[in-house]
């Protein structure tokens, strides 16, 4: 049996202010297959945020483990989870999405840049991408010029640039009207029967409340409070 | 290679993105630059107009002291030291020093019989004079006076005024030594300078080997009363001692300038605005390293860095060689300020000019390395949060 994409076992993230203690993630335990779309909800503090950054590698947890393709992450150095986020996971922020002042392709090809700057091949992928997320026509223009959906479309194409086996996207469907969160919810689908483990942090019940999705997990106040089996 | 190539492009992209912080560090950089590189310029172009000047000096100068003061020396003493060992040549000098009223100018007046060549200045625009009341300018009197050759100079001398008549301007090439000088036969000379035949300046030493001017001086001091001879090579010494500890006292008053500045760019690099955290939260969101985010800021501030020292540098050119260092020269240059205002000879010793640059823009990108060290550590979920 091959590892699941993602395993967190008994993780913890706790935020220290003082005297004061905060349980942003409290003992979490979450098993994602490979080619599996889950969907993280609850309302706004509940942790969904900083347990998708734990399985992104970008946040270090308190205690647990997270694991990527059976790869313990938990303790690695700041490059090692560099390279296993560059290598293996893409990444779409609700508000961290394109960087201003930058055209469509060039932010879309960022990823690219430490490894000596996109190749010819790497271009081309962007473009296809770009292309296939209905963006043909804005793919020179400056990213502070996209509507937002466009600029979500954009931000899961430089997600995807580097050909990830996971994709994490925290509120992907956020401040977007029902056209343009569908065709997000609809992209990630997509990915999702390609193969992508596809994992997203939202409260917004157009994507939450589909049923393609592979399993909800429901959050509050840091726990799982709600975890049930996959409809068979 | 690659990689490096790919941070600098980027880099070039974010000072474009951030272009009122990326200008005005520049623009500060170039001032402080300016300042350092024009009073180094200056020095430096002051020294080696000195240095020329002191390499045409005679070996020894004789000047006669009376009551402290330098007097006129009488041409006969010349005889009395030609037969020292070693000394090649004496010459009695007339010239001395008049100050045009109409202009507010010194300027040297030198009676002598010497060919250009060994006179060693440039007859820019016709002659030496040859006879008579026929006078050779600097090119600087010349401008300020309006003069050409074939004019007549009128030179008031108590109630009379004297006429000269122009026959030849003098270049640039060395405009210290030549900016101010009106050269005539010694006898014409004499009547501008007030002098009676008879009576010279001072007297112009050679000797054969610069190596014996210590006895030679002190042959001369037992020989003539009230003497004073100055050494070529201690003159030489004097004013490399002068310019430099008046460009050393210089940029040491900018030192200050340079270090509020480097302190100004440590807090303009140390505040991160929220646009500047969020980009680097993607960035490392994206896949960057900690190390590929500094590279990047680091490379941000070697092109600021550099744009800053290089456009200082041409400004200092511009502002010393150009426009002549209004008010820098004042300062350098001393009660022993030329006028006519001299023309110093552009120039610039790429050794002073890569120290220079070093100078500015080491400690700049050193002050950034920490600022931008703590920017490219920020976790990448605290700067999605905006650094909260």
């Amino acid at each position: 049996m091959s590892a699941p994409a993602i395993a967190v076992t008994q993780v913890r993230k706790r935020y220290v202010d003082g005297n004061r203690r905060l349980d942003a993630v409290a003992e979490v335990d979450l098993e994602i297959p490979e080619g599996a779309l889950w969907v993280l909800c609850g309302p706004s503090g509940s942790g969904k945020t900083t347990l998708l950054g734990l399985m992104g590698a970008m946040v270090a947890p308190t205690s647990g483990t997270v694991e990527i393709h059976g790869q313990d992450v938990t303790h690695l150095r700041d490059h090692h989870r560099t390279q296993v986020r560059r290598e293996r996971l893409g990444f779409v922020f609700q508000d961290l999405q394109l960087i201003s002042g930058m055209s469509v392709l060039e932010n879309v090809l960022l990823p690219c840049v430490p490894s000596g700057g996109a190749s010819a091949e790497d271009a081309a992928r962007a473009r296809e991408l770009l292309v296939r997320f209905g963006l043909k026509g804005e793919i020179e223009a400056r990213a502070e010029r996209l509507s937002g959906g466009q600029r979500q479309r954009a931000a899961i194409a430089r997600a995807l640039v580097l050909q990830p086996k996971i994709l994490l996207l925290d509120e992907p469907t956020a401040h977007l009207d029902t056209a343009n969160a569908l065709e997000v919810v609809s992209l990630l689908f997509e990915l999702r029967d390609e193969g992508t483990t596809v994992v997203c942090a939202t409260h917004d019940p157009r994507l939450s409340d589909d049923e393609r999705v592979d399993r909800v997990v429901s959050m509050c106040d840091g726990a799982v409070v709600s975890d049930p089996e996959p409809q068979a | 290679m690659r990689r490096q190539l790919a941070l600098i492009h980027f880099a070039l992209g974010g000072l474009q993105r951030r272009a009122s912080k990326s200008v005005a560090l520049v623009l500060g950089l170039t001032l402080v630059v300016g300042l350092f590189g024009s009073t180094l310029l200056l020095t430096d172009a002051l020294r080696r107009e000195y240095e020329l000047l002191a390499d045409r000096m005679p070996d020894l100068t004789v000047q006669r002291l009376v009551a402290g003061r330098p007097s006129l020396i009488p041409e006969a003493t010349a005889l009395m030291i030609d037969d020292i060992p070693t000394v090649r040549d004496v010459e009695a000098r007339v010239w001395g020093y008049y100050f045009f009223t109409a202009i507010e100018s010194n300027v040297t007046i030198l009676g002598t019989e010497r060919d250009g060549e060994s006179l060693d200045v440039a007859v820019e625009d016709g002659r030496l004079p040859r006879a008579g009341n026929e006078v050779a300018i600097g090119n600087g009197l010349a401008d300020l006076l309006g003069l050409r050759v074939g004019d007549e100079m009128g030179i008031p001398l108590g109630t009379e005024v004297v006429f000269s008549e122009v026959v030849g301007v003098f270049g640039d090439d060395s405009s210290i030594r030549s900016a101010d000088l009106i050269v005539a036969r010694p006898a014409h000379a004499r009547v501008l300078l007030g002098m009676a035949e008879g009576w010279a300046t001072d007297l112009a030493i050679d000797l054969t080997t610069q190596d014996e001017a210590a006895v030679v001086a002190e042959h001369i001091a037992e020989r003539m009363e009230g003497a004073r001879v100055l050494d070529r090579r201690l003159l030489r010494r004097t004013y490399e001692l002068t310019f430099d500890t008046r460009g050393g006292l210089m940029a040491l008053l900018l030192v200050p300038a340079l270090a509020a500045f480097l302190l100004l760019a440590w807090e303009r690099l140390s505040g991160l605005g929220d646009a500047e955290q969020r980009e680097i939260g993607v960035l490392k969101a994206v896949g960057w390293a900690t190390s590929d985010v500094l590279l990047a800021r680091i490379w941000e501030s070697v092109v600021i860095a550099t744009l800053g020292a290089v456009s200082g540098l041409g400004l200092a050119y511009v502002y010393v060689f150009f426009l002549g260092a209004p008010g820098l020269s004042d300062a350098l240059l001393g009660w022993s300020n030329l006028r006519p205002a001299m023309q110093l000879a552009p120039a610039i010793d790429p050794l002073q000019a890569f120290s220079l640059l070093g100078a500015v823009i080491v400690p700049f990108v050193a002050v950034s390395v920490v600022p931008a060290w703590r920017a490219a550590m920020i976790d990448p979920d605290r700067a999605m949060r905006g650094g909260r």
